[in-house]
Protein backbone atom coordinates (compact mmCIF):
# COMPACT_ATOMS: atom_id res chain seq x y z
CA UNK A 1 0.00 0.00 0.00
CA UNK A 2 1.28 3.39 -0.94
CA UNK A 3 0.95 6.00 1.79
CA UNK A 4 -0.84 9.10 0.73
CA UNK A 5 1.31 12.10 1.56
CA UNK A 6 -0.80 14.78 3.19
CA UNK A 7 -0.15 18.25 1.80
CA UNK A 8 0.33 20.96 4.38
CA UNK A 9 -2.87 22.85 3.79
CA UNK A 10 -5.15 23.72 6.73
CA UNK A 11 -8.20 21.54 6.85
CA UNK A 12 -10.46 24.58 6.92
CA UNK A 13 -9.34 25.69 3.47
CA UNK A 14 -9.77 22.17 2.11
CA UNK A 15 -13.26 22.00 3.49
CA UNK A 16 -14.19 25.35 2.07
CA UNK A 17 -12.91 24.50 -1.39
CA UNK A 18 -14.46 21.07 -1.33
CA UNK A 19 -11.07 19.41 -2.02
CA UNK A 20 -11.31 17.40 1.19
CA UNK A 21 -14.56 16.04 -0.02
CA UNK A 22 -13.07 14.89 -3.30
CA UNK A 23 -10.12 13.25 -1.61
CA UNK A 24 -12.36 11.49 0.86
CA UNK A 25 -14.55 10.26 -1.92
CA UNK A 26 -11.54 8.98 -3.86
CA UNK A 27 -10.40 7.12 -0.76
CA UNK A 28 -13.80 5.51 -0.24
CA UNK A 29 -13.85 4.58 -3.89
CA UNK A 30 -10.48 2.92 -3.68
CA UNK A 31 -11.53 0.99 -0.60
CA UNK A 32 -14.72 -0.15 -2.26
CA UNK A 33 -12.81 -1.18 -5.35
CA UNK A 34 -10.31 -3.23 -3.40
CA UNK A 35 -13.16 -4.96 -1.62
CA UNK A 36 -14.94 -5.63 -4.89
CA UNK A 37 -11.83 -6.63 -6.82
CA UNK A 38 -11.94 -10.39 -6.15
CA UNK A 39 -15.58 -10.50 -7.13
CA UNK A 40 -14.87 -8.57 -10.30
CA UNK A 41 -12.17 -11.09 -11.17
CA UNK A 42 -14.58 -13.95 -10.58
CA UNK A 43 -17.44 -12.34 -12.47
CA UNK A 44 -16.74 -13.69 -15.99
CA UNK A 45 -16.20 -17.24 -14.78
CA UNK A 46 -19.25 -17.31 -12.57
CA UNK A 47 -21.42 -15.59 -15.15
CA UNK A 48 -20.81 -18.46 -17.61
CA UNK A 49 -20.71 -21.08 -14.90
CA UNK A 50 -24.12 -20.09 -13.67
CA UNK A 51 -25.78 -20.01 -17.10
CA UNK A 52 -24.24 -23.18 -18.48
CA UNK A 53 -23.59 -25.35 -15.42
CA UNK A 54 -25.56 -24.44 -12.30
CA UNK A 55 -28.77 -23.33 -13.93
CA UNK A 56 -29.05 -26.35 -16.27
CA UNK A 57 -28.51 -28.76 -13.36
CA UNK A 58 -31.31 -27.21 -11.34
CA UNK A 59 -33.52 -26.84 -14.40
CA UNK A 60 -33.06 -30.52 -15.32
CA UNK A 61 -34.49 -31.60 -11.99
CA UNK A 62 -37.30 -29.08 -12.38
CA UNK A 63 -38.16 -30.12 -15.93
CA UNK A 64 -38.19 -33.76 -14.93
CA UNK A 65 -41.43 -32.95 -13.09
CA UNK A 66 -43.24 -31.97 -16.27
CA UNK A 67 -44.78 -33.73 -19.18
CA UNK A 68 -43.41 -31.99 -22.25
CA UNK A 69 -43.36 -33.82 -25.56
CA UNK A 70 -44.82 -33.74 -29.04
CA UNK A 71 -48.22 -34.85 -27.78
CA UNK A 72 -48.14 -32.28 -24.97
CA UNK A 73 -46.40 -29.21 -26.37
CA UNK A 74 -47.56 -27.16 -23.40
CA UNK A 75 -45.71 -28.18 -20.24
CA UNK A 76 -47.91 -30.00 -17.79
CA UNK A 77 -46.93 -30.73 -14.19
CA UNK A 78 -46.93 -34.46 -13.51
CA UNK A 79 -44.89 -34.77 -10.31
CA UNK A 80 -42.70 -37.85 -10.24
CA UNK A 81 -44.48 -39.48 -13.15
CA UNK A 82 -41.46 -39.35 -15.46
CA UNK A 83 -39.37 -41.22 -12.90
CA UNK A 84 -42.12 -43.78 -12.47
CA UNK A 85 -42.28 -44.13 -16.23
CA UNK A 86 -38.53 -44.83 -16.34
CA UNK A 87 -38.87 -47.32 -13.51
CA UNK A 88 -41.59 -49.23 -15.33
CA UNK A 89 -39.96 -49.10 -18.78
CA UNK A 90 -38.03 -52.30 -19.52
CA UNK A 91 -35.83 -50.42 -21.99
CA UNK A 92 -34.60 -48.10 -19.24
CA UNK A 93 -33.38 -51.11 -17.28
CA UNK A 94 -31.91 -52.66 -20.39
CA UNK A 95 -29.95 -49.46 -21.05
CA UNK A 96 -28.76 -49.37 -17.46
CA UNK A 97 -27.75 -53.03 -17.72
CA UNK A 98 -25.93 -52.41 -20.99
CA UNK A 99 -24.04 -49.54 -19.45
CA UNK A 100 -23.06 -51.55 -16.38
CA UNK A 101 -21.91 -54.38 -18.65
CA UNK A 102 -19.96 -51.89 -20.76
CA UNK A 103 -18.28 -50.50 -17.62
CA UNK A 104 -17.56 -53.95 -16.18
CA UNK A 105 -16.13 -55.01 -19.53
CA UNK A 106 -14.02 -51.93 -20.16
CA UNK A 107 -12.69 -50.80 -16.80
CA UNK A 108 -10.88 -53.86 -15.38
CA UNK A 109 -9.27 -54.77 -18.71
CA UNK A 110 -8.18 -51.20 -19.38
CA UNK A 111 -6.79 -50.75 -15.89
CA UNK A 112 -4.96 -54.07 -15.78
CA UNK A 113 -3.36 -53.43 -19.16
CA UNK A 114 -2.58 -49.82 -18.27
CA UNK A 115 -0.85 -50.88 -15.04
CA UNK A 116 1.07 -53.68 -16.73
CA UNK A 117 2.29 -51.33 -19.46
CA UNK A 118 3.17 -48.63 -16.94
CA UNK A 119 5.24 -51.12 -14.95
CA UNK A 120 7.09 -52.22 -18.07
CA UNK A 121 7.72 -48.66 -19.21
CA UNK A 122 8.74 -47.46 -15.75
CA UNK A 123 12.11 -49.15 -16.10
CA UNK A 124 15.17 -47.54 -17.51
CA UNK A 125 14.87 -49.01 -20.96
CA UNK A 126 15.87 -47.73 -24.33
CA UNK A 127 13.20 -46.30 -26.62
CA UNK A 128 10.95 -45.41 -23.71
CA UNK A 129 9.67 -42.20 -25.33
CA UNK A 130 8.76 -44.05 -28.51
CA UNK A 131 6.85 -46.80 -26.70
CA UNK A 132 5.04 -44.26 -24.59
CA UNK A 133 4.04 -42.18 -27.61
CA UNK A 134 2.81 -45.20 -29.56
CA UNK A 135 0.75 -46.44 -26.63
CA UNK A 136 -0.62 -43.00 -25.82
CA UNK A 137 -1.54 -41.65 -29.25
CA UNK A 138 -5.13 -43.04 -29.35
CA UNK A 139 -5.92 -40.53 -26.60
CA UNK A 140 -5.29 -37.83 -29.18
CA UNK A 141 -7.52 -39.41 -31.82
CA UNK A 142 -11.12 -38.18 -31.76
CA UNK A 143 -13.58 -40.90 -30.75
CA UNK A 144 -15.42 -40.18 -34.00
CA UNK A 145 -12.29 -41.06 -35.97
CA UNK A 146 -11.61 -44.09 -33.79
CA UNK A 147 -15.15 -45.24 -34.51
CA UNK A 148 -14.48 -45.01 -38.26
CA UNK A 149 -11.25 -46.98 -37.97
CA UNK A 150 -12.87 -49.75 -35.99
CA UNK A 151 -15.97 -49.86 -38.18
CA UNK A 152 -13.63 -50.67 -41.00
CA UNK A 153 -11.59 -53.22 -39.03
CA UNK A 154 -14.73 -54.93 -37.71
CA UNK A 155 -16.48 -55.11 -41.08
CA UNK A 156 -17.79 -58.60 -41.88
CA UNK A 157 -16.18 -60.67 -44.63
CA UNK A 158 -13.27 -58.49 -45.65
CA UNK A 159 -12.58 -56.75 -42.33
CA UNK A 160 -9.13 -57.06 -40.80
CA UNK A 161 -10.28 -58.62 -37.54
CA UNK A 162 -12.24 -61.38 -39.22
CA UNK A 163 -9.30 -62.23 -41.43
CA UNK A 164 -6.76 -62.54 -38.64
CA UNK A 165 -9.42 -63.94 -36.33
CA UNK A 166 -9.62 -66.92 -38.66
CA UNK A 167 -5.97 -67.65 -37.83
CA UNK A 168 -6.85 -68.21 -34.20
CA UNK A 169 -10.02 -70.06 -35.05
CA UNK A 170 -12.61 -67.32 -34.62
CA UNK A 171 -15.65 -67.71 -36.86
CA UNK A 172 -16.52 -65.06 -39.42
CA UNK A 173 -18.65 -62.72 -37.37
CA UNK A 174 -20.56 -59.55 -38.08
CA UNK A 175 -19.39 -58.15 -34.74
CA UNK A 176 -21.49 -55.03 -34.69
CA UNK A 177 -24.60 -56.82 -35.89
CA UNK A 178 -24.44 -59.50 -33.23
CA UNK A 179 -26.85 -59.26 -30.32
CA UNK A 180 -24.39 -60.23 -27.61
CA UNK A 181 -21.03 -59.40 -29.19
CA UNK A 182 -21.75 -55.86 -30.39
CA UNK A 183 -21.20 -54.39 -26.96
CA UNK A 184 -17.86 -56.19 -26.72
CA UNK A 185 -16.82 -54.56 -29.96
CA UNK A 186 -17.50 -51.23 -28.26
CA UNK A 187 -15.49 -52.42 -25.26
CA UNK A 188 -12.59 -53.21 -27.58
CA UNK A 189 -12.66 -49.68 -29.00
CA UNK A 190 -12.93 -48.22 -25.51
CA UNK A 191 -9.90 -50.16 -24.27
CA UNK A 192 -7.84 -49.23 -27.30
CA UNK A 193 -8.72 -45.56 -26.92
CA UNK A 194 -8.15 -45.22 -23.17
CA UNK A 195 -5.42 -47.63 -22.13
CA UNK A 196 -2.58 -45.24 -22.99
CA UNK A 197 -4.13 -42.43 -21.00
CA UNK A 198 -4.54 -44.50 -17.87
CA UNK A 199 -1.05 -45.89 -18.36
CA UNK A 200 0.28 -42.35 -18.15
CA UNK A 201 -1.70 -41.65 -14.97
CA UNK A 202 -0.27 -44.86 -13.50
CA UNK A 203 3.22 -43.77 -14.50
CA UNK A 204 2.74 -40.58 -12.51
CA UNK A 205 1.65 -42.71 -9.54
CA UNK A 206 4.60 -45.11 -9.87
CA UNK A 207 7.14 -42.33 -10.04
CA UNK A 208 6.32 -41.03 -6.57
CA UNK A 209 6.97 -44.38 -4.87
CA UNK A 210 10.25 -43.86 -2.99
CA UNK A 211 13.14 -45.86 -4.40
CA UNK A 212 14.40 -46.87 -0.92
CA UNK A 213 11.34 -49.04 -0.35
CA UNK A 214 12.41 -51.23 -3.26
CA UNK A 215 16.00 -51.28 -2.05
CA UNK A 216 14.82 -52.40 1.37
CA UNK A 217 12.66 -55.10 -0.21
CA UNK A 218 15.60 -56.37 -2.23
CA UNK A 219 17.75 -56.54 0.90
CA UNK A 220 14.99 -58.56 2.54
CA UNK A 221 15.30 -60.91 -0.42
CA UNK A 222 11.98 -60.14 -2.07
CA UNK A 223 11.74 -61.15 -5.73
CA UNK A 224 9.99 -59.10 -8.40
CA UNK A 225 6.66 -60.83 -7.73
CA UNK A 226 6.78 -60.02 -4.04
CA UNK A 227 8.01 -56.53 -4.64
CA UNK A 228 4.99 -55.87 -6.85
CA UNK A 229 2.39 -57.25 -4.44
CA UNK A 230 3.98 -55.96 -1.24
CA UNK A 231 5.31 -52.56 -2.31
CA UNK A 232 3.99 -51.35 -5.64
CA UNK A 233 0.43 -52.58 -5.49
CA UNK A 234 -0.47 -51.21 -2.04
CA UNK A 235 1.17 -47.90 -2.75
CA UNK A 236 -0.62 -47.34 -6.03
CA UNK A 237 -3.96 -48.65 -4.83
CA UNK A 238 -5.25 -45.11 -4.21
CA UNK A 239 -4.33 -44.32 -7.84
CA UNK A 240 -6.12 -47.47 -8.92
CA UNK A 241 -9.24 -46.58 -7.03
CA UNK A 242 -9.23 -43.05 -8.37
CA UNK A 243 -8.56 -44.14 -11.94
CA UNK A 244 -11.19 -46.87 -11.70
CA UNK A 245 -13.81 -44.36 -10.63
CA UNK A 246 -12.85 -41.99 -13.42
CA UNK A 247 -13.02 -44.86 -15.89
CA UNK A 248 -16.47 -45.92 -14.72
CA UNK A 249 -17.68 -42.33 -15.06
CA UNK A 250 -16.13 -42.30 -18.51
CA UNK A 251 -18.03 -45.38 -19.54
CA UNK A 252 -21.29 -43.78 -18.44
CA UNK A 253 -20.50 -40.88 -20.76
CA UNK A 254 -19.83 -42.99 -23.83
CA UNK A 255 -21.92 -41.82 -26.77
CA UNK A 256 -19.83 -41.06 -29.87
CA UNK A 257 -18.97 -44.67 -30.62
CA UNK A 258 -22.56 -45.78 -29.99
CA UNK A 259 -23.94 -43.09 -32.27
CA UNK A 260 -21.46 -43.78 -35.06
CA UNK A 261 -20.87 -47.53 -34.86
CA UNK A 262 -24.11 -49.20 -33.84
CA UNK A 263 -26.83 -46.59 -33.43
CA UNK A 264 -27.67 -48.42 -30.22
CA UNK A 265 -28.39 -51.66 -32.10
CA UNK A 266 -28.87 -54.39 -32.96
CA UNK A 267 -32.21 -53.92 -31.26
CA UNK A 268 -31.13 -51.99 -28.21
CA UNK A 269 -28.15 -54.20 -27.39
CA UNK A 270 -25.68 -51.31 -27.36
CA UNK A 271 -28.01 -48.54 -26.26
CA UNK A 272 -26.12 -46.72 -23.50
CA UNK A 273 -27.31 -44.02 -21.12
CA UNK A 274 -26.38 -40.85 -23.01
CA UNK A 275 -27.59 -42.29 -26.27
CA UNK A 276 -30.91 -43.14 -24.64
CA UNK A 277 -31.21 -39.56 -23.38
CA UNK A 278 -30.29 -38.25 -26.81
CA UNK A 279 -32.92 -40.43 -28.48
CA UNK A 280 -35.67 -39.36 -26.12
CA UNK A 281 -34.80 -35.66 -26.29
CA UNK A 282 -33.82 -35.10 -29.89
CA UNK A 283 -35.50 -37.90 -31.81
CA UNK A 284 -38.75 -38.42 -29.87
CA UNK A 285 -38.78 -34.85 -28.49
CA UNK A 286 -39.84 -36.05 -25.07
CA UNK A 287 -37.96 -33.43 -23.07
CA UNK A 288 -39.67 -34.17 -19.77
CA UNK A 289 -38.81 -37.85 -19.77
CA UNK A 290 -35.30 -37.22 -21.11
CA UNK A 291 -34.75 -34.76 -18.26
CA UNK A 292 -35.78 -37.35 -15.69
CA UNK A 293 -33.32 -39.86 -17.16
CA UNK A 294 -30.64 -37.12 -17.17
CA UNK A 295 -31.37 -36.46 -13.52
CA UNK A 296 -30.90 -40.15 -12.70
CA UNK A 297 -27.62 -40.22 -14.61
CA UNK A 298 -26.55 -37.03 -12.88
CA UNK A 299 -27.08 -38.60 -9.47
CA UNK A 300 -25.22 -41.79 -10.42
CA UNK A 301 -22.25 -39.82 -11.71
CA UNK A 302 -22.28 -37.42 -8.79
CA UNK A 303 -22.06 -40.33 -6.35
CA UNK A 304 -19.14 -41.79 -8.30
CA UNK A 305 -17.35 -38.46 -8.55
CA UNK A 306 -17.66 -37.69 -4.86
CA UNK A 307 -16.09 -41.09 -4.31
CA UNK A 308 -13.25 -40.25 -6.68
CA UNK A 309 -12.59 -36.87 -5.10
CA UNK A 310 -12.42 -38.38 -1.66
CA UNK A 311 -9.91 -40.92 -2.90
CA UNK A 312 -7.87 -38.18 -4.50
CA UNK A 313 -7.84 -36.49 -1.14
CA UNK A 314 -6.56 -39.60 0.53
CA UNK A 315 -3.92 -39.96 -2.11
CA UNK A 316 -2.62 -36.49 -1.33
CA UNK A 317 -2.17 -37.57 2.28
CA UNK A 318 -0.22 -40.61 1.16
CA UNK A 319 2.33 -38.75 -0.87
CA UNK B 1 18.53 -60.53 -10.08
CA UNK B 2 18.40 -63.24 -12.67
CA UNK B 3 19.72 -62.92 -16.20
CA UNK B 4 19.23 -59.23 -16.85
CA UNK B 5 19.70 -59.17 -20.64
CA UNK B 6 17.05 -61.85 -21.05
CA UNK B 7 14.60 -59.92 -18.88
CA UNK B 8 15.29 -56.77 -20.89
CA UNK B 9 14.65 -58.62 -24.12
CA UNK B 10 11.34 -59.91 -22.78
CA UNK B 11 10.29 -56.42 -21.75
CA UNK B 12 11.09 -55.08 -25.20
CA UNK B 13 9.29 -57.96 -26.87
CA UNK B 14 6.11 -57.32 -24.90
CA UNK B 15 6.26 -53.58 -25.46
CA UNK B 16 6.87 -53.97 -29.18
CA UNK B 17 3.89 -56.30 -29.41
CA UNK B 18 1.68 -53.90 -27.44
CA UNK B 19 2.80 -50.91 -29.48
CA UNK B 20 2.19 -52.87 -32.67
CA UNK B 21 -1.37 -53.70 -31.64
CA UNK B 22 -2.01 -50.06 -30.86
CA UNK B 23 -0.50 -48.82 -34.09
CA UNK B 24 -1.99 -51.32 -36.52
CA UNK B 25 -5.36 -49.52 -36.75
CA UNK B 26 -3.61 -46.26 -37.62
CA UNK B 27 -1.38 -47.96 -40.14
CA UNK B 28 -4.36 -49.70 -41.66
CA UNK B 29 -6.30 -46.49 -42.31
CA UNK B 30 -3.26 -44.76 -43.77
CA UNK B 31 -2.71 -47.62 -46.18
CA UNK B 32 -6.40 -47.95 -47.01
CA UNK B 33 -6.66 -44.24 -47.76
CA UNK B 34 -4.18 -44.62 -50.62
CA UNK B 35 -5.85 -47.65 -52.19
CA UNK B 36 -8.22 -47.83 -55.09
CA UNK B 37 -11.79 -48.43 -54.14
CA UNK B 38 -12.14 -52.05 -55.22
CA UNK B 39 -8.91 -53.21 -53.65
CA UNK B 40 -10.42 -53.30 -50.18
CA UNK B 41 -12.93 -56.02 -50.97
CA UNK B 42 -10.23 -58.66 -51.33
CA UNK B 43 -10.87 -61.60 -49.01
CA UNK B 44 -7.19 -61.73 -48.15
CA UNK B 45 -6.28 -58.23 -46.95
CA UNK B 46 -3.52 -56.62 -48.97
CA UNK B 47 -1.45 -54.34 -46.76
CA UNK B 48 0.21 -52.21 -49.38
CA UNK B 49 -1.84 -50.38 -51.98
CA UNK B 50 -1.27 -51.91 -55.41
CA UNK B 51 -1.55 -48.56 -57.17
CA UNK B 52 -1.12 -45.77 -54.58
CA UNK B 53 -3.50 -42.96 -55.42
CA UNK B 54 -4.65 -39.60 -54.09
CA UNK B 55 -8.06 -39.97 -55.65
CA UNK B 56 -9.76 -40.60 -52.32
CA UNK B 57 -8.53 -37.35 -50.83
CA UNK B 58 -9.73 -35.41 -53.86
CA UNK B 59 -13.02 -37.27 -53.62
CA UNK B 60 -13.43 -36.23 -49.99
CA UNK B 61 -12.88 -32.58 -50.85
CA UNK B 62 -15.62 -32.88 -53.48
CA UNK B 63 -18.02 -34.82 -51.29
CA UNK B 64 -18.01 -32.61 -48.21
CA UNK B 65 -17.24 -29.00 -47.29
CA UNK B 66 -13.99 -30.09 -45.70
CA UNK B 67 -12.32 -26.68 -45.47
CA UNK B 68 -15.41 -25.11 -43.94
CA UNK B 69 -15.39 -27.82 -41.27
CA UNK B 70 -11.70 -27.20 -40.75
CA UNK B 71 -12.14 -23.47 -40.38
CA UNK B 72 -15.05 -23.96 -37.97
CA UNK B 73 -12.95 -26.31 -35.87
CA UNK B 74 -10.06 -23.86 -35.73
CA UNK B 75 -12.36 -20.99 -34.77
CA UNK B 76 -14.10 -23.04 -32.09
CA UNK B 77 -10.97 -24.56 -30.55
CA UNK B 78 -8.75 -21.47 -30.60
CA UNK B 79 -11.48 -18.91 -30.03
CA UNK B 80 -12.67 -20.84 -27.04
CA UNK B 81 -9.13 -21.14 -25.73
CA UNK B 82 -8.63 -17.37 -26.03
CA UNK B 83 -11.74 -16.63 -23.97
CA UNK B 84 -10.95 -19.39 -21.48
CA UNK B 85 -7.48 -17.95 -20.89
CA UNK B 86 -9.05 -14.67 -19.77
CA UNK B 87 -11.73 -16.22 -17.55
CA UNK B 88 -9.43 -18.76 -15.89
CA UNK B 89 -6.61 -16.27 -15.30
CA UNK B 90 -8.81 -13.80 -13.47
CA UNK B 91 -10.64 -16.44 -11.46
CA UNK B 92 -7.50 -18.41 -10.59
CA UNK B 93 -5.75 -15.26 -9.47
CA UNK B 94 -8.63 -14.30 -7.19
CA UNK B 95 -8.84 -17.80 -5.69
CA UNK B 96 -5.09 -18.14 -5.26
CA UNK B 97 -4.06 -14.78 -3.89
CA UNK B 98 -7.00 -12.89 -2.45
CA UNK B 99 -8.91 -13.07 0.78
CA UNK B 100 -12.60 -12.44 0.47
CA UNK B 101 -15.90 -13.37 1.95
CA UNK B 102 -17.43 -16.58 0.52
CA UNK B 103 -14.26 -17.80 -1.13
CA UNK B 104 -14.58 -21.44 -0.11
CA UNK B 105 -18.23 -21.68 -1.07
CA UNK B 106 -17.53 -20.13 -4.46
CA UNK B 107 -14.65 -22.53 -4.98
CA UNK B 108 -16.91 -25.51 -4.38
CA UNK B 109 -19.46 -24.01 -6.77
CA UNK B 110 -16.67 -23.87 -9.32
CA UNK B 111 -15.65 -27.48 -8.74
CA UNK B 112 -19.23 -28.56 -9.48
CA UNK B 113 -18.30 -28.20 -13.13
CA UNK B 114 -15.57 -30.81 -12.70
CA UNK B 115 -17.89 -33.13 -10.85
CA UNK B 116 -20.69 -33.33 -13.36
CA UNK B 117 -20.76 -34.91 -16.77
CA UNK B 118 -21.24 -32.20 -19.41
CA UNK B 119 -23.54 -34.64 -21.20
CA UNK B 120 -26.11 -34.51 -18.41
CA UNK B 121 -26.74 -30.79 -19.02
CA UNK B 122 -26.99 -31.06 -22.79
CA UNK B 123 -30.78 -30.79 -23.00
CA UNK B 124 -30.98 -27.65 -20.89
CA UNK B 125 -28.06 -25.98 -22.62
CA UNK B 126 -29.69 -26.76 -25.94
CA UNK B 127 -32.87 -25.01 -24.80
CA UNK B 128 -30.97 -22.04 -23.33
CA UNK B 129 -28.85 -21.51 -26.42
CA UNK B 130 -31.83 -21.85 -28.73
CA UNK B 131 -33.49 -19.13 -26.66
CA UNK B 132 -30.40 -16.93 -27.08
CA UNK B 133 -30.48 -17.45 -30.85
CA UNK B 134 -27.18 -19.34 -30.77
CA UNK B 135 -28.45 -22.60 -32.23
CA UNK B 136 -26.31 -23.63 -35.18
CA UNK B 137 -23.52 -21.16 -34.45
CA UNK B 138 -19.88 -21.59 -33.50
CA UNK B 139 -20.44 -19.48 -30.42
CA UNK B 140 -23.14 -21.96 -29.40
CA UNK B 141 -20.61 -24.79 -29.61
CA UNK B 142 -18.21 -22.84 -27.40
CA UNK B 143 -20.72 -21.49 -24.90
CA UNK B 144 -20.88 -24.26 -22.26
CA UNK B 145 -17.09 -24.26 -21.94
CA UNK B 146 -16.35 -20.54 -21.63
CA UNK B 147 -15.65 -20.99 -17.93
CA UNK B 148 -13.29 -23.82 -17.08
CA UNK B 149 -13.05 -25.29 -13.61
CA UNK B 150 -10.14 -27.47 -14.69
CA UNK B 151 -8.17 -24.52 -16.03
CA UNK B 152 -8.93 -22.37 -12.99
CA UNK B 153 -7.92 -25.19 -10.68
CA UNK B 154 -4.67 -25.83 -12.54
CA UNK B 155 -3.65 -22.16 -12.63
CA UNK B 156 -4.64 -21.58 -9.03
CA UNK B 157 -2.12 -24.22 -7.99
CA UNK B 158 0.59 -22.41 -9.94
CA UNK B 159 -0.32 -18.92 -8.73
CA UNK B 160 -0.27 -20.14 -5.15
CA UNK B 161 3.41 -21.01 -5.41
CA UNK B 162 4.43 -17.40 -6.13
CA UNK B 163 5.94 -16.08 -2.88
CA UNK B 164 3.99 -13.36 -1.09
CA UNK B 165 7.16 -11.27 -0.70
CA UNK B 166 7.49 -11.03 -4.46
CA UNK B 167 4.02 -9.56 -4.70
CA UNK B 168 4.72 -7.11 -1.88
CA UNK B 169 7.97 -5.99 -3.44
CA UNK B 170 6.31 -5.54 -6.81
CA UNK B 171 3.49 -3.63 -5.19
CA UNK B 172 5.96 -1.20 -3.57
CA UNK B 173 7.44 -0.59 -6.98
CA UNK B 174 4.01 0.38 -8.22
CA UNK B 175 3.41 -2.94 -9.93
CA UNK B 176 0.31 -4.14 -8.14
CA UNK B 177 -2.98 -5.71 -9.13
CA UNK B 178 -3.44 -6.37 -12.83
CA UNK B 179 0.08 -5.21 -13.64
CA UNK B 180 1.55 -7.75 -11.25
CA UNK B 181 -0.62 -10.36 -12.89
CA UNK B 182 0.53 -9.39 -16.37
CA UNK B 183 4.23 -8.90 -15.66
CA UNK B 184 4.99 -11.43 -12.93
CA UNK B 185 2.28 -14.02 -12.30
CA UNK B 186 1.40 -14.95 -15.89
CA UNK B 187 5.01 -15.34 -17.08
CA UNK B 188 5.74 -17.54 -14.06
CA UNK B 189 2.72 -19.72 -14.82
CA UNK B 190 3.48 -20.35 -18.49
CA UNK B 191 3.93 -24.14 -18.10
CA UNK B 192 0.50 -24.33 -16.51
CA UNK B 193 -0.98 -22.33 -19.38
CA UNK B 194 0.64 -24.61 -21.91
CA UNK B 195 -0.73 -27.72 -20.21
CA UNK B 196 -4.20 -26.27 -20.13
CA UNK B 197 -4.00 -25.10 -23.75
CA UNK B 198 -3.00 -28.53 -25.05
CA UNK B 199 -5.74 -30.34 -23.15
CA UNK B 200 -8.40 -27.80 -24.10
CA UNK B 201 -7.45 -27.72 -27.79
CA UNK B 202 -7.39 -31.51 -28.02
CA UNK B 203 -10.71 -31.89 -26.24
CA UNK B 204 -12.54 -29.40 -28.40
CA UNK B 205 -10.88 -30.44 -31.63
CA UNK B 206 -12.14 -33.95 -30.94
CA UNK B 207 -15.51 -33.26 -29.44
CA UNK B 208 -18.46 -34.83 -31.22
CA UNK B 209 -21.62 -35.04 -29.17
CA UNK B 210 -22.25 -31.44 -28.15
CA UNK B 211 -21.60 -30.01 -31.65
CA UNK B 212 -23.94 -32.71 -32.95
CA UNK B 213 -26.73 -31.49 -30.70
CA UNK B 214 -26.26 -27.76 -31.18
CA UNK B 215 -25.77 -27.62 -34.96
CA UNK B 216 -28.30 -28.18 -37.71
CA UNK B 217 -26.48 -27.26 -40.90
CA UNK B 218 -22.92 -27.23 -42.21
CA UNK B 219 -22.67 -23.55 -41.27
CA UNK B 220 -21.07 -24.21 -37.88
CA UNK B 221 -20.25 -27.93 -37.97
CA UNK B 222 -16.79 -29.06 -36.96
CA UNK B 223 -14.50 -31.73 -38.42
CA UNK B 224 -15.45 -34.71 -36.31
CA UNK B 225 -19.10 -34.00 -36.91
CA UNK B 226 -18.54 -33.63 -40.64
CA UNK B 227 -16.72 -36.96 -40.58
CA UNK B 228 -19.65 -38.61 -38.81
CA UNK B 229 -22.17 -37.26 -41.32
CA UNK B 230 -19.97 -38.27 -44.21
CA UNK B 231 -19.66 -41.74 -42.72
CA UNK B 232 -23.37 -42.25 -42.62
CA UNK B 233 -23.56 -41.75 -46.35
CA UNK B 234 -20.29 -43.55 -47.14
CA UNK B 235 -20.89 -46.58 -44.94
CA UNK B 236 -24.03 -47.50 -46.84
CA UNK B 237 -22.08 -47.60 -50.05
CA UNK B 238 -19.08 -49.33 -48.44
CA UNK B 239 -16.83 -46.56 -49.66
CA UNK B 240 -14.07 -47.47 -47.26
CA UNK B 241 -11.16 -45.88 -49.07
CA UNK B 242 -12.87 -42.48 -49.10
CA UNK B 243 -13.95 -42.83 -45.50
CA UNK B 244 -10.41 -43.68 -44.38
CA UNK B 245 -9.03 -40.78 -46.41
CA UNK B 246 -11.49 -38.45 -44.66
CA UNK B 247 -10.56 -39.89 -41.26
CA UNK B 248 -6.89 -39.43 -42.00
CA UNK B 249 -7.48 -35.82 -43.06
CA UNK B 250 -9.26 -35.13 -39.78
CA UNK B 251 -6.58 -36.58 -37.50
CA UNK B 252 -3.38 -35.85 -39.45
CA UNK B 253 -2.45 -32.39 -38.18
CA UNK B 254 -3.16 -32.96 -34.45
CA UNK B 255 -1.34 -36.30 -34.59
CA UNK B 256 1.67 -34.70 -36.20
CA UNK B 257 1.78 -32.07 -33.48
CA UNK B 258 1.54 -34.85 -30.93
CA UNK B 259 4.43 -36.79 -32.42
CA UNK B 260 6.65 -33.71 -32.41
CA UNK B 261 5.72 -32.46 -28.95
CA UNK B 262 4.74 -35.79 -27.42
CA UNK B 263 6.45 -35.21 -24.08
CA UNK B 264 4.59 -31.93 -23.54
CA UNK B 265 1.28 -33.44 -24.57
CA UNK B 266 1.67 -36.45 -22.29
CA UNK B 267 2.70 -34.31 -19.32
CA UNK B 268 -0.28 -32.05 -19.88
CA UNK B 269 -2.69 -34.96 -19.95
CA UNK B 270 -1.08 -36.36 -16.82
CA UNK B 271 -2.03 -33.13 -15.06
CA UNK B 272 -5.53 -33.29 -16.46
CA UNK B 273 -5.95 -36.65 -14.77
CA UNK B 274 -4.80 -35.27 -11.46
CA UNK B 275 -6.96 -32.19 -11.80
CA UNK B 276 -10.09 -34.19 -12.45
Amino acid sequence: MKRIVEPKVPARILLETGAMDVRLRAKTWRRALSLARPYLYLLPTFFFLFIFTHYPILKTFYMALFKWNLATPKKQFVGLNNYIQAYSTPLFWEVLGNNVLFAVGTVPITLALALALALLINQKIRGLAIYRALLFYPTMVPMAAAAMIWLWILTPNYGLLNYYGRWVGLPDIHWLGHNRLAIWALVLVGVWKRVGYYMVIYLAGLQVIPEHLYEAAIIEGAGPWHRFWRVTFPLISPTTFFVATMAVIDSFQAIDQVYLMTGGGPGNATNLFIFYIYQNAFRFFDFGYASAVSAVLFLILLALTVLAFRTLHRRVHYA
Amino acid sequence: MRSRPLWRLAVHAILVLAALIMVVPLLWIVLTAFKERNEVFALVPQWLPAHPTFINFIGVLDAMPFWRYYWNTIVVAFGLLAIQLVTITLAAYAFARMEFWGRDVLFILLLVQLMIAPQSTVIQNYITLTGLGLLDTRLGIMAPYLASAFGTFLLRQTFKTIPKELEEAASLDGCGGLRFLAHVAIPLALPGYLAFALVSLTYHWNEFFWPLVITETNKARTLTLGLGIFAQTAEGTADWTMLMAATLMVIAVPLMFFLVFQRRFINSFMQSGLGG
